[in-house]
């Protein structure tokens, strides 16, 4: 790995550390090799959001090419949200593309994804059928949210409803993600969601 | 037996450094030129001891003149009789100007020129703190030299704007880049004999290389402003590393790279395709933090990189200006002939390159009627076939930046230049035309589109 960006992530690594946000438990950030070439992430999710209550992780890949092209990033841990795919994690973020600017930090992107995460833009979505539920459904959209929050980053609010749902799915057969990614993209419609799975 | 042997060795060199304490310098003369305003001009070896009294009494004579009649003119001053040739500042070879007073008053001189510069930096207190840097380190201008072919430090120069004549003094001291760099903007009395414009003339300053013995008045290098020392330790954007030297780019916050980071900078982003070709500048990248009208305005500043890059940014250049000027780049592997094109007719030729003829539109060998659909070559898997001639356009780019073009990447629907896929992401930018698209379709990014391949 390219020595300025070695370097240039050491530092950065303490800023986050020494950082407040990560007093308050908010952000964290872990090396998962020496060279500083691969980190791994992890934000609370927002108050007032769907997400309270969740921990999520995040796989931070440093190019050679730091700072002066951006960090690799995408979540590790499963999320309902329309600028993130449900399926691989990838994040559709400004700042991770063309807006990027070599005075950015990780801290920053971490304190980005946070906001990205309270203030979701559907119009330029990661995940079209979450973005479509979010406009069309918003209720739907929060309590899918919130159920995914609590499958897969801790988050304490789950439907009762829901979780029978899954369960009838799996009785016939469904793995427990494959089970909610299919009813969650239909609206909780268990006909369509079947349709989905086995049409 | 091996100390003995050093025993004796010691005592011969302490024998040789006392017997050269006590040898009177000799050798270290300077050859200076001096040109005289009747229009000849002098090569003298100086004692650098001597004084410009001394200098004087050497040159009336060959002015027909009278010692107290004879002005000494070096880098816009006058240089004053007390003053000691070692202290001007004079590299070997340089040229001092010798004038015949008629009857002008001679003013008193400020001392020496480039101790008084001070950089555009308005807050009083630093030109004071930069003021003592300079004084300290020495004035350090950083030039591309064309001679050494390398980064060299250089010396600020004047010369009168007119005539070209070194035998000029200035009115006031240039206390900016800007003073410096633009002209007509600081005032002098030129002293040529048969200069038009003598009485009131323009300064013009330009620099010096001082690691090559000067090849004339001719031999000029290119400030490099941009390079300045770091007299306020400010860190590196990018590395945090605190250097010496630094790269200060032209936005309002004066961002900072050191030299290293800079070259690492603009190599990527020439690889990348980024820089933009600006009508007034040329070929040019901005500050990496992405400040606005942070362009670098000075090209040769990309001198720092090495022969090969240089190369291959004047290449890009070129291709970006034929581009620009509606022509298109020959699509033969190796060639990339830029040829301006008739609007009205498809068929173009590589007259001047290859001979290859193609059709303008779809960039494959020429042909009657429709192109065959863009869609049907770039939605193939194979984005590697070598003999479709419009990805062998991309394949000499390929070749030249060692980037290893796989499924990974997808020339953009617009200009064709390979993109990388990064994260998954089916949303596209395009490095070089920041056209917006979609990895599935090969179009313009859409929502609509999105909706249809969410798994692809
Ligand atoms: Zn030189
Ligand atoms: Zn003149
Ligand atoms: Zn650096
Ligand atoms: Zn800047
Ligand atoms: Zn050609
Ligand atoms: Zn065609
Ligand atoms: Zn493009
Ligand atoms: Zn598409």
């Amino acid at each position: 790995m390219a020595n300025i960006a070695s370097q240039r992530i050491k530092r950065e690594f303490k800023e986050v550390i020494r950082s407040e946000e990560v007093a308050r438990c908010s952000i964290r950030v872990e090396l998962l090799d020496d060279n500083y070439s691969e980190l791994k992430g992890e934000i609370a999710g927002p108050p007032d959001t769907p997400y309270e209550g969740g921990k999520f992780q995040l796989e931070i890949k440093v190019p050679e090419t730091y700072p002066f092209n951006p960090p690799k990033v995408k979540f590790l841990t499963k999320v309902w949200h329309p600028n993130i795919s449900s399926v691989t994690g990838a994040i559709c973020l400004d700042i991770l593309k063309d807006q990027w600017a070599a005075a950015m930090t990780l801290r920053t992107v971490l304190l980005s994804l946070q906001a990205l995460m309270a203030s979701p833009e559907p119009d330029d979505p990661q995940d079209a059928v979450v973005a479509r539920q979010y406009k069309e459904f918003p209720e739907i959209f929060v309590s899918t949210a919130e159920h995914w929050t609590s499958t897969y980053a801790g988050g304490p609010r789950k439907k009762e409803e829901y979780s029978k749902m899954i369960e009838k799915l799996m009785g016939i057969g469904c793995d427990m993600d494959q089970a909610l990614v299919a009813l969650s993209s239909c609206n909780w419609d268990m006909n369509k969601a079947i349709e989905q799975i086995f049409g | 037996m091996a100390e003995l042997l050093n025993i004796i060795l010691n005592i011969v060199r302490n024998a040789l450094r006392m017997l050269s304490l006590g040898r009177p310098a000799i050798d270290n003369s300077l050859n200076i030129n001096i040109k005289c305003s009747t229009g000849n001009t002098l090569s003298v070896g100086l004692d650098p001891e001597w004084d410009i009294g001394e200098v004087k009494n050497i040159i009336a004579p060959k002015l027909g003149a009278n010692p107290k009649e004879v002005k000494i003119i070096f880098a816009g001053k006058e240089l004053e009789d007390s003053i000691v040739i070692k202290d001007c500042d004079l590299g070997e070879q340089s040229t001092l100007h010798a004038v015949k007073l008629s009857k002008s008053f001679v003013k008193p001189s400020s001392g020496q020129l480039s101790s008084v510069i001070a950089e555009a930096i308005s807050d009083e207190d630093e030109i004071a703190v930069l003021q003592e840097t300079i004084d300290r380190a020495g004035s350090q201008f950083y030039v591309h030299c064309p001679v050494c072919n390398d980064l060299r430090l250089g010396k600020l120069r004047v010369r009168c704007s007119k005539c070209k004549s070194g035998a000029i003094t200035v009115d006031t001291d240039p206390k900016s880049w800007s003073d410096v760099l633009k002209s007509n903007k600081i005032s002098g009395h030129c002293e040529q004999d048969d200069c038009p414009d003598g009485a009131f003339a323009w300064a013009e300053f330009y620099f010096k290389c001082t690691e090559h013995i000067s090849q004339g008045e001719n031999d000029e290098a290119v400030p490099l402003y941009l390079l300045r020392n770091n007299f306020k330790n400010i860190p590196c954007l990018a590395c945090t590393e605190i250097k010496h030297v630094v790269f200060v780019f032209p936005c309002k916050e004066a961002h900072v790279t050191c030299l290293d980071c800079f070259r690492t900078f603009a190599v990527l982003r020439l690889r990348e395709r980024q820089f933009v070709l600006d009508d007034a500048i040329g070929y040019t990248i901005a500050c990496p933090a992405g400040c606005p009208d942070s362009f670098i305005d000075e090209c040769h500043h990309f001198k720092l990189l090495t022969n090969e890059q240089y190369e291959l940014y004047q290449r890009f250049a070129t291709e970006e200006c034929v581009l620009h000027a509606g022509g298109v780049l020959c699509p033969q592997p190796g060639c990339g002939e830029g040829i301006i094109v008739d609007s009205s007719c498809d068929k173009v030729a590589c007259s001047n390159g290859c001979g290859y003829v193609f059709c303008r539109k779809c960039l494959q060998g020429y042909h009657l009627g429709e192109c065959n659909s863009l869609d049907n070559a770039s939605l193939s898997d194979d984005i590697h076939h070598i003999t479709d001639p419009a990805r062998a356009a991309q394949a000499r780019w390929d070749e030249a930046t060692n980037v290893a073009i796989r499924v990974t990447t997808k020339p953009c629907p617009r200009c064709r230049t390979a993109t990388e896929r990064s994260g998954g992401c089916m949303h596209m930018i395009c490095t070089r035309c920041s056209f917006h698209w979609c990895w599935v379709c090969q179009i313009e990014w859409s929502r609509d589109c999105m909706g249809t391949h969410w798994f692809g």
